[in-house]
């Protein structure tokens, strides 16, 4: 095909295609109406077309059945765990890498327990309340009374540091195991709530201690908001002792 | 069954037409596609849901075909390269069709593009996909997409004229 003056092939190839914009394919209409040669080449494309799509048509195939039957046999992971994960990667994007607390948390953790309530609860998870309190007495126990060494739960629970805020707030970190999840939580009011989350895998199944397996966001978390060090395993004995006051 | 897996079975139709526009045989292009579900299925948690499956899975399919291609070409420079005539003429009995001469003839004008423009055939002509989607799938840039699909349309048309078919 020789182009056309006014129109190469990728324009003609882009309005049988419907990638032109409707002013730029009614012009080249308009333009081919008057012009018996740019009309031929436009057929001549738009008659590929149809023949490329009719020589491999859609047809069933009797071995899609055995193809479904795979697929239905293999359920995924937990689907809210799944959502769950796919809005802290969304938070978490390398973009949007900068943690978020305060605030901008409660924010997260509302459309968080909605979509996190909204599944079933069976199985490993958490629910946060409004405003980021953490209401899963399992995680609540577990921030409330387990130490770093006691390692993970039967759930994959565990702590990982403890420290307390420049607003004097005792906070600790944490990890969920099957949940997939790690965050930062501090005392206020007498219970918990959510500073940083992040999606986390544990190493292996075992969960090691301190920094090592919290994810880099919770990680920038802890460093915003800790006044002093991380407390050792006596002084985090004795505050858990102590309430948390 | 849930909805990843619901619009995983929905897809096969789609997914075996598309292995076929890239496998040299029916046996190849059924590899190719249950290929693909599994690994679609272990790769669930990739698929960010309210994004394209068809995308997400044509893209797996083209990442299979092209690691297949590349080890078979290794192969090719160790064995004898004898296998460059049979694969057209198994496509005639493809799932015991009738097809037409022209079809056929078309078929194997679109099985001897090159790779790069037989995948932008099969996703924008064959299976519909708008540029910028098969771009995303074939993951380079709208462009480059846009040149292939020019291409492969050429020498289509060139190839299918030398044969006296009617594009």
């Amino acid at each position: 095909m020789t182009p056309d003056t006014r129109y190469d092939d990728e324009t003609l190839m882009r309005r049988v295609d419907g990638e032109l914009s409707p002013e730029a394919g009614a012009a080249l209409d308009a333009a081919a109406a008057g012009d018996p040669a740019l009309a031929a080449r436009l057929a001549t494309l738009r008659s590929l077309r149809t023949r490329v799509r009719e020589a491999v048509p859609l047809a069933s195939d009797p071995r899609d059945r055995d193809l479904a039957r795979l697929i239905a046999a293999t359920p995924g992971p937990s689907p809210v765990a799944g959502r769950l994960l796919d809005r802290l990667r969304d938070a978490f994007a390398p973009a949007r890498a900068p943690l978020w607390a305060g605030l901008a948390a409660a924010c997260f953790v509302v459309g968080l327990s909605i979509g996190w309530l909204g599944g079933d609860r069976a199985g490993a998870g958490f629910t946060v309340d409004r405003g980021g309190v953490i209401a899963d007495a399992g995680l609540v126990r577990v921030l409330d009374s387990r130490l770093t060494s006691d390692g993970a739960d039967a759930d994959g629970r565990a702590v990982g540091l403890t420290f307390r805020d420049a607003e004097g707030r005792w906070c600790r970190t944490f990890q969920a195991g099957e949940a997939g999840v790690a965050g930062m939580a501090c005392r206020e009011d007498g219970g918990w709530t959510m500073q940083a989350l992040a999606p986390f895998h544990a190493s292996s199944g075992e969960l090691r201690t301190a920094a090592a397996d919290i994810p880099a966001p919770v990680l920038a978390a802890v460093d915003a908001a800790i006044a002093g060090d991380a407390l050792d395993a006596a002084a985090e004995t004795a505050a858990r002792d102590a309430g948390w006051d | 069954m849930d909805e990843f897996q619901t619009g995983l079975v929905d897809l096969l139709p789609r997914l075996r037409r598309f292995a076929r526009v890239l496998a040299r045989s029916d046996a190849d292009a059924h590899d190719l596609v249950q290929e693909t579900v599994e690994r679609a299925l272990a790769r669930r948690s990739g698929f960010r849901p309210g994004t394209r499956l068809d995308s997400w899975a044509f893209t797996i399919m083209r990442r299979i075909f092209i690691d297949q291609t590349r080890s078979n070409a290794r192969w090719a420079r160790v064995v004898a390269p004898a296998d460059e005539v049979t694969p057209n003429i198994a496509d005639a009995a493809m799932a015991g069709e009738d097809l037409r001469a022209d079809a056929l003839a078309v078929r194997e004008a679109i099985r001897a593009l090159p790779d790069d423009q037989r995948l932008a055939v099969g996703l924008v002509l064959i299976d519909g996909l708008s540029y910028a989607e098969a771009a995303e799938v074939m993951g380079v840039p709208a462009g480059t997409l846009t040149s292939r699909l020019v291409r492969g349309r050429q020498t289509l048309i060139h190839t299918l004229a030398e044969q006296g078919v009617s594009a």
